[in-house]
């Protein structure tokens, strides 16, 4: 037996049960989804780094199965299968979710909200943290840590940016992965090109040619030599991103202005009024309104609901950095922590309006929820 | 009498073979002494030594959970089926055969891929393209795992594979691999290009031991014996032996053949006859033996050796330092 793992059953104590008594009296369905999930939705949207760090088992037939490591998976699921599907809908919870932690027992209870359909987003999201906010009122935090991020305001600014696409890929990519960033710059600045040396004189010819002519030889030469579609990639994708490789070795410098946009971008933060007047500015100056003021827009709105829900925003720390590395959320992030004690989250979500679809739905359905680690906030309840 | 020390040897194959031969050349012949079907066996004139043979997979498990004290496997099992490896074993010895390098390979026809950076931006863009993650066959999905996460890439799936990993992409089981290779012939054959930066691991049979496993004063002493016996060998293999007399050798000689060819003194300086013995690698003798002779030297006689016993005895100290 291995020793790392520490099993001991979790039981909800009254005050999570009062919580979550509190939500479905708030308008959220209570629901208990199945704790054996299938590993596949997992693995797909966290990615393969989690595999690790969760329970699994195999079925004889030969499906891989999980203990679940977190509900906003299987809540979604159960929702996509419901009739209610597409429709506006609103779900909490409350149970044990499984995941191997070296330190901590892999057994833990998550209580929280998934709310699906809403078009009022702006209104859904500060509703959230509100919600989230009661929770560790209701254990005896009344001031957390309040930290907040939007994801679209990154993404609409890269849009926005004059890039070649490759390397908005990149950029998009490295934000949600909390590597790399700086780095990444560096190398825009330098121009980089992965192409080969030996390449270069081909790729320099064709970055001048006409984009149509250009894929069409490399389609050919790559028919030739007797090569089709091996391994899930066309010719016509392979030729494509050739191609876009010989745009960049073109392009060989980033202007700097554009850096320096990035970079007076990923330095907001703070209070997050001034924050948007911060961001306003910066479009304003940048040219970029068009790109970015749908995304201000909501990020404003949201911050009008938040005081009117009464999170004083002077409490709320802003960042535009923030929400780095949960590949999945989409806008609105926010994490509620304890000042005095680990920086160990203990409300924790935001807006994921793509996971829907990941999950196989057809339509765009706007989500938002969050979750509440029940055994910290317990213990900070014990402590005080 | 206690318990003895457990030596793991694969059971099987090539790796079989070149683990005795390894073995015998430090003169430990392994055993059977029940038949050649046994799967236990013996060390010649070495008691308190239970041969156990076992598949390299198996003997990869047996001594992360110390049931084994001593064993032959290969460095890529190890990295892979113990993320705490330095916790559960130490690597004493790289033996020099089972190399193979666990290496990340594409297609051919992927023209725009030749760096992980390069692969990292086309998993990106295919997930968009074609709502899923690329797939990477495989049998390390540790080692695959590690090295994609230092590289930042995520989107990818791992679909395991077991036997003929090469053929997945043409099959349309997986975009891409993670597997070994020694000459690179299999995966050309398989129209795949190993790419630039994606080496994961250069891997090669070692002798591993086992932290955890029970080390009485019994099992250290023979593990020391052991260890001894392939440390001399190997000291043995570094060198040839060179031998001469002449009257004009002197400290300063052997200073200047020290500086020039790497030769050590076992025996100390010439004697007051001018008597000298070196130890010199096999790749320097000939111009040493020429040097000799430019300074005197009327004859030098070069000869191989099979041992050569020292005081000290580093991979039993490696051993002890890990326990």
């Amino acid at each position: 037996m291995d020793a790392s793992v520490k099993t001991t059953a979790k039981v909800s104590d009254a005050r999570a049960e009062a919580l979550v008594a509190s939500y479905e009296r708030a308008g959220y369905a209570r629901v208990s989804p199945a704790i054996l999930q299938p590993a596949e939705p997992f693995l797909d949207l966290s990615g393969e780094d989690i595999r690790n760090r969760m329970y699994l088992t195999s079925a004889p037939g030969g499906g891989e199965f999980c203990l679940r490591p977190d509900l906003t998976i299987p809540v979604s699921r159960d929702y996509l299968a419901s009739p209610a599907s597409g429709q506006p809908a609103g779900f909490c919870y409350l149970g044990p979710v499984f995941r191997h932690r070296s330190d901590q027992p892999a057994e833990f209870l998550q209580a929280g909200i998934e709310s699906f359909g809403r078009a009022d987003k702006a209104a859904a999201d500060a509703e959230m943290l509100t919600l989230g906010h009661e929770a560790t009122t209701s254990y005896g935090l009344a001031s957390p840590d309040i930290k907040t991020g939007d994801v679209a305001l990154f993404a609409a600014l890269v849009a926005g940016l004059d890039l070649p696409p490759a390397w908005k890929r990149r950029l998009i990519k490295d934000f949600n992965r909390k590597t790399n960033l700086a780095q990444d710059l560096d190398r825009l600045v330098l121009g980089g090109n992965n192409a080969r040396p030996e390449y270069q004189g081909v790729l320099a010819a064709l970055a001048g040619a006409n984009p149509k002519g250009a894929h069409a030889l490399v389609t050919d030469l790559l028919s030739i030599a007797g090569i089709n579609a091996v391994g899930g990639r066309s010719v016509a994708e392979i030729a494509e991103r050739f191609l876009e490789q010989s745009a960049l070795g073109a392009s060989a410098k980033l202007p700097q202005e554009v850096r320096a946009v990035i970079e007076r971008f990923l330095a907001i933060q703070g209070d997050p009024d001034e924050a948007a007047g911060e961001l306003r500015a910066l479009a304003a100056e940048a040219n970029m309104t068009a790109v970015l003021d749908p995304a201000l827009d909501l990020f404003e709105s949201r911050n009008g609901f938040l005081a009117a829900q009464g999170i004083d925003l002077k409490r709320v720390r802003f960042s535009t950095g923030f929400g780095r590395g949960f590949d999945y959320y989409t806008g609105f992030v926010f994490e509620l922590t304890d000042p005095s004690r680990t920086g160990d989250p203990l409300v924790a979500g935001g807006r994921y309006d793509g996971l829907l679809a990941r999950l196989g739905s057809s339509e765009q359905t706007p989500a938002v929820g969050f979750a509440v680690w029940i055994e910290r906030l317990a213990a900070y309840g014990d402590a005080s | 009498m206690s318990a003895p020390l457990v030596l793991a040897v694969p059971a099987k194959g090539r790796l079989q073979e070149n683990a005795e031969a390894f073995f015998a050349r430090s003169g430990l012949n392994l055993v059977k002494p029940r038949g050649a079907r046994d799967y236990r066996g013996a060390v010649a004139g070495l008691d308190g030594v239970e041969v156990a043979y076992l598949s390299a997979g198996e003997i990869t498990t047996q001594l992360a959970a110390g049931t084994v004290h001593l064993g032959v496997t290969g460095e890529d099992l190890v990295r892979e089926q113990m993320p705490d490896a330095d916790k559960r074993v130490v690597l004493i010895e790289a033996l020099g055969f089972g190399f193979a390098t666990v290496v990340v390979a594409v297609p051919q026809a992927w023209i725009d891929v030749r760096t992980m950076a390069d692969f990292d931006d086309v998993a990106t863009s295919f997930r968009h393209h074609h709502g899923r993650k690329m797939r990477v066959a495989t049998k390390y999905i540790n080692l695959t795992r590690g090295f994609f996460a230092a590289q930042g890439i995520v989107d990818y799936r791992i679909v395991e594979s077991s036997g003929a990993t090469e053929g997945a992409p043409a099959a349309g089981s997986a975009e891409l691999i993670v597997d070994i290779t020694t000459t690179g012939t299999t995966l050309a054959a398989n129209g795949l290009k190993i790419v630039d930066d994606g080496i994961i691991l250069r891997s090669q049979a070692n002798l591993v031991a086992a932290r955890t496993a029970n080390w009485d004063a019994d099992q250290r002493e023979t593990a020391r014996v052991i260890l001894d016996r392939i440390a001399a060998q190997a000291r043995a293999r570094a060198f040839r032996e060179v031998r001469s007399r002449f009257a004009t050798c002197d400290a300063a000689l052997v200073e200047t053949a020290k500086q020039k060819f790497g030769v050590t003194t076992p025996f100390g300086g010439p004697t007051s006859s001018g008597m000298l013995t070196l130890h010199c690698p096999p790749d320097q003798v000939y111009a040493l033996t020429s040097f000799l002779r430019e300074r005197g030297a009327e004859a030098v006689a070069v000869a191989d050796l099979d041992y050569v016993f020292s005081k000290d005895n580093p991979l039993y100290a490696k051993l002890e330092a890990g326990l």
